[in-house]
């Protein structure tokens, strides 16, 4: 429950930030409602151009008429076109309904009936919640396009807890939804100003051409000066597909003569109600790969190594005894399964300075095996153990599990 | 640039040098060769004095004789030689008998191509993909064992020697008539990357370098001639046959193909990655693999070596170091060569060439990419891992293959409907065939217990 604002214009700001705050999240006219009902101490009753129910919150406490048809149509029959003041049953104070507009097109109504004891709302309070809550109704009101995007956003807001309910609403909106997703974020560097819409429109073409496949449609999304593309992934192989596409898309570019810089990044694969996962990871991939490698890449979440835990802050024990968890786990069921010391190589290896004529020395064997075994590692881990970003990985790995170790 | 039908570093002949390179030669008889929808080489054997003729591709021949090939009233076929493939046989080089052979394409009577002629299936079938495939090359590896003959000259399963891998056996006639196969086929002008010893005991491996398609099709028919030829002399039988004893290693090919020029320098390209018309390539072999292995391992025989045991493939995966794998992308090259390790050597060189042509090129067209490389052995895969990365088993039977290959609207395209109907007959009678058999396995194992 919100308190309700205080009736000032310090509280108008309050709530217009509280309205953009829900909104932001994915919130929608049903949330928007509530926080309306909360704030202002009313029962809330929102309803479409075709007099339709949208949203009701608040109305518990107290009775409000079924619709706000009858005394809003005999309001514009005498000429009213914004506010309306709603007579209540009873001792109830009377309410008040403010139109919700998406530009010229009217898209319903917004009516709030005040509690008992409550002060008569103001009709600047209600203008801005219908102002919100117009934003809303455009998205859904716009078209299957906008209808489709209203879930996408909501979707990657977390707004949804349970995945049935996702899905359900994706059905009604005619989006088959996938198991599972592989996010990719892309952004072109160095955009002209006065050709950046015709650019990012062909980026757009190029990167899907690049990631469609069999599996379903790549759902596009626009996010700051870039795009973010959620490809189906059904199945691990799909995901592994659709990383493969991602990096080849600064080739496709080059080859179109896109003529700038194209970045990017891939998160890992996750299921449709945490697609916001791999969608962050997408965009931290994506920093990471500007930063460190240039631009002139699209970087997988996967390849990254420790990055993504260095730049992420507020990072937990567990996050890091999960990270070398995930680095190290391969080579450890390797050395379950076939009696190796892959894990106890690569430790004597960092050890001893990457020395190979000492480990092998310290392992007994002979340096031939050490050189072996590296290879090994390299190919089981996917890090390449000439290449300093990727020896950071493993030593990072290492260094969190030796200090892990005791409870091993 | 070499294009798809060019045959490698083969010198393409005009008519007159072929009737001078004769002449020098001392050639008394030219052998027009060419091969059945099965595989198997036939040929007709003209006089030096007939070679002109020939070169006008005036000799024809009965088709109607040869399984697969035309109706009654197609039954006149004409030979029309491949300059280029003009060779003399070195063992009958100084003879009074020198013979040379022209490998043919054949024409109706007409004139057209024979659409069930197995090389110029290949050849459309390359043209097809022309635009997509601009410069592939082939090469091969051939393993094939070498068994002792009794002495009536009957070929048995016994070998002199009792070697593996690149074992050295100098003594044994095994070894010394491998040497004299790759002195042959050198002096016909293939071009012999390697050879040496294989896994089982008697089994031996050639390996050709890179030409073009239609010159590695070539090869093939080439190679088996003359092991056989050259094998006899050393009183062994040289056999293609996929799987001759249930203990050793089987006989397949590696069929590699190089796609497309060196690429240029590229700012966006990360050095682990490959290609991306090779990653295509690569999935559009896993994709159609069930169905090309009807094609190119056709016999009912060949799917005793394709089981889990001396690094056969069973599984459509592909990988950088796996020896099961379906399909390897070895290091060494670049990672611009992608081999193909499934084929055995009793399949039609002409027509396994033109579905797995067609396979990569479909690949091409439809960007298909093939799913991370696989590490380790395919054959720990688990069918939990094996359905996640929708990987397929390879038939298991020649029924099996011919099912997965009626399926595929890709490879039987690339045979084109006449050889298509007529392979799948006589492979459909083969399997009957088989399956009827009483073998002797079925009485060890039942004739007392039952």
């Amino acid at each position: 429950m919100v308190d309700s604002v205080v009736m000032s214009g310090e509280g108008l700001v309050d709530f217009a930030e509280g309205l953009a705050r829900i909104a932001s999240t994915g919130g929608g006219p049903k949330a928007l409602a509530a926080y309306v009902a909360a704030s202002l101490d009313a029962a809330v009753l929102v309803e479409d151009a075709d007099w339709r129910h949208v949203a009701l919150a608040g109305a518990s406490t107290r009775s409000i008429p079924a619709s706000a048809r009858e005394p809003i149509g005999a309001a514009q029959r005498n000429g009213a076109e914004a506010a309306v003041r709603l007579p209540t049953p009873g001792e109830a104070p009377e309410g008040i309904a403010v139109p919700i507009r998406g530009g010229d097109a009217p898209l319903g109504w917004l009516s709030v009936f005040p509690n008992g004891g409550a002060a008569a709302p103001r009709i600047g309070f209600a203008r801005l919640a219908a102002a919100a809550i117009a934003v809303e109704l455009s998205r859904d009101a716009g078209g299957g396009k906008n209808r489709r995007k209203s879930f996408w956003d909501r979707l990657l807001a977390r707004a949804y807890d349970d995945p049935i309910e996702a899905r359900d609403d994706a059905t009604s909106r005619g989006i088959p939804l996938a198991i599972g997703y592989v996010a990719v974020a892309v952004e072109a560097e160095g955009l002209e100003e006065s050709s950046a819409q015709a650019k990012l429109g062909e980026l757009r073409r190029i990167c899907v051409d690049s990631l469609r496949s069999g599996t379903g449609e790549v759902v596009v999304l626009e996010r700051g000066g870039g795009f973010v593309f959620l490809c189906p992934a059904p199945l691990e192989v799909d995901a592994q597909n659709a990383r493969t596409a991602a990096t080849l898309i600064p080739r496709h570019a080059t080859k179109a003569h896109f003529g700038a810089k194209v970045v990017g990044g891939v998160g890992r694969p996750a299921e449709a109600i945490a697609a916001y996962r791999t969608v962050d990871e997408a965009r931290e991939s994506m920093f990471i790969a500007r930063r460190l490698f240039g631009g002139s890449c699209v970087m997988p979440y996967e390849d990254l190594g420790v990055y993504p835990l260095l730049l992420r802050g507020g990072t937990t024990a567990d996050d890091l005894r999960a990270f070398g968890d995930r680095i190290l786990a391969p080579l450890r069921a390797y050395d379950e399964k076939h009696q190796t010391e892959l894990v106890r190589t690569l430790r004597l290896y960092f050890d001893v300075g990457q020395n190979v004529k000492t480990a092998a020395a310290e392992l007994s064997v002979h340096r031939h095996t050490v050189f072996y075994r590296l290879r090994q590692i390299a190919e089981i881990t996917g890090n390449d153990l000439d290449s300093a970003h990727d020896q950071l990985t493993l030593r990072t790995a290492m260094a969190i599990d030796a200090l892990n170790s005791h409870e091993r | 640039m070499h294009s798809i039908l060019t045959n490698g570093e083969r010198k393409t002949l005009n008519k007159r040098d072929a009737l001078r390179l004769a002449k020098e030669r001392s050639v008394r008889f030219v052998r027009l060769s060419f091969v059945d929808i099965l595989g198997i080489t036939k040929n007709v054997t003209i006089p030096a004095s007939e070679l002109e003729r020939a070169l006008d591709g005036k000799v024809t021949f009965d088709g109607g004789s040869i399984d697969g090939f035309v109706r009654g009233e197609e039954a006149d076929m004409m030979l029309l030689p491949d300059l280029s493939t003009f060779a003399v046989y070195p063992w009958t080089a100084g003879t009074d008998a020198v013979e040379a052979r022209l490998i043919c394409d054949i024409a109706t009577s007409d004139g057209e191509p024979f659409e069930g002629c197995p090389r110029t299936t290949l050849q459309r079938a390359i043209e097809d993909q022309r635009e997509l495939l601009t410069s592939v090359r082939s090469g091969l590896e051939i393993e094939f064992y070498l068994f002792a003959l009794d002495d009536d000259g009957t070929p048995t399963t016994r070998t002199s020697d009792a070697g593996s891998y690149f074992d050295v056996s100098e003594c044994d006639r095994g070894e010394a008539a491998r040497t004299e196969i790759v002195m042959t086929l050198e002096a016909m002008g293939l071009s012999v990357a390697s050879a040496h010893h294989e896994h089982g005991a008697g089994q031996h491996e050639i390996d050709l370098n890179e030409v073009g398609v239609l010159a590695a099709a070539d090869a093939l028919t080439t190679i088996r001639t003359v092991a056989k030829h050259v094998a006899a002399r050393y009183g062994l039988h040289a056999t293609f046959m996929p799987k001759p004893l249930e203990t050793l290693a089987g006989s397949g090919i590696h069929v590699y193909f190089t796609m497309g020029q060196e690429p240029a320098p590229d700012e966006t390209a990360r050095d682990d990655q490959l290609d991306e018309v090779t990653l295509w390539a690569i999935g559009g072999l896993l994709a159609h693999a069930p169905a090309f292995t009807a094609v190119c391992n056709p016999t009912v025989n060949s799917y005793k070596r394709l089981v889990a045991a001396w690094d056969a493939p069973i599984y459509t995966v592909w990988s950088y170091r796996s020896a099961n794998s379906l399909v390897r992308v070895p290091a060494s090259n670049g990672g611009r060569r992608i081999e193909v390790r499934s084929a055995d050597p009793s399949c039609n060189p002409y027509l396994a060439m033109a579905v797995l042509v067609a396979s990569l090129a479909d690949g091409v067209r439809t960007r298909t990419l093939p799913g991370d490389p696989l590490t380790g052995s395919t054959y720990e895969l688990s069918e939990l891992d094996r359905n996640k990365r929708r990987i397929r088993t390879l038939p298991k039977s020649l029924r099996q293959a011919l099912e997965a290959l009626d399926a595929d609207p890709v490879v039987r395209g690339a045979l084109g409907d006449h050889v298509y109907h007529a392979f799948r007959d006589a492979k459909i009678a083969e399997y009957e065939r088989y399956r009827r058999a009483v073998h002797p396995w079925e009485r060890d194992a039942y004739l007392r217990v039952y």
